[in-house]
């Protein structure tokens, strides 16, 4: 386990976990071409838990875990929100849906990291990338 | 983790903002409303990417808000020198490639020819053309 956090559901927690999480890659030695799209996956699953799963709700949390497993890097983000039905997300590079805000955060994690699956109905999603070097 | 907006007008009406560090969570805002304070005058937005280490989906946001607003008053909007991550995730994401250009000197080349367009009425500036956005 590198890191597993519980976090106040305020948007400022969010860089600041990561500034931690690149303190832990950076003792791992990952090339720059890996720490950019982890760092971009986090930051958006991190903020769609607070903002779209808590809906900004203070009193919530989000928890986040960070594994390596070999040569994967396994994050885990899960709010405490009512889920949804990731199937229904529009494709944000669509031209219909360039001008909607929603879903290009998912869209973006989804071409970042290798594998991606969300679990507990839309509550918790959980993003694998393998890494050059571990 | 920060972010400084420089904004530079370089000639009457056409601004360059020229974002350095990171456009996320916590940053965003800043470039939206420094950018927002220009607007109503801008006949065109540069935006000069080359200091610009990181943008996430709040930040693609403040250029697809701002490309609207531009594009509603026939105002042009077009980036230069995104740092090779930037262009992967503009590549990703479909980011208006029609506004890139490849210099700030081609920009001002094609928005000269633009905006003697517009003022010769040759040029609707709200109809689509084949550069800028």
């Amino acid at each position: 386990m590198l890191l597993e956090r519980r976090l106040p559901n305020r948007l400022e927690h969010v860089n600041a976990f990561i500034k931690e999480a690149l303190d832990h890659f950076g003792r791992l030695s990952l090339p720059q071409e890996d720490v950019f799209p982890i760092k971009l996956a986090l930051e958006e699953a991190l903020t769609n838990a607070m903002r779209h799963g808590n809906r900004l709700d203070p009193g919530l949390f989000v928890d986040v875990s960070v594994v390596l497993e070999g040569q994967r890097l396994v994050m885990k983000v899960k709010d405490e929100g009512a889920g949804f039905d990731f199937s229904k997300i529009p494709d944000p590079t669509q031209q219909d849906n360039k001008e909607k805000p929603n879903g290009r955060g998912v869209f973006l994690i989804k071409q970042l990291m290798n594998e991606v699956e969300f679990f507990d109905g839309g509550r918790g999603i959980k993003m694998i990338k393998f890494l050059e070097c571990a | 983790m920060s972010l400084q907006v420089k904004i530079e007008e370089r000639e009457p009406g056409v601004y360059v903002v020229s974002p350095d560090g990171e456009v996320n969570t916590d940053t965003y805002l800043e470039l939206e409303n420094k950018v927002k304070g220009i607007l109503g005058k801008a006949q065109a937005l540069i935006f000069e990417l080359k200091d610009m280490t990181y943008i996430s989906s709040l930040g693609l946001s403040v250029f697809f808000r701002v490309k609207a607003a531009l594009s509603e008053k026939g105002a042009k909007f077009l980036w230069v020198h995104p740092q090779p991550q930037i262009q992967k995730v503009f590549d990703v994401m479909k980011v208006l490639p029609d506004a890139m250009v490849a210099s700030l000197e081609e920009a001002d080349e094609y928005l000269d020819s633009f905006l003697d367009g517009v003022q010769r009425g040759e040029i609707d500036p709200k109809t689509p053309h084949d550069q800028g956005a």
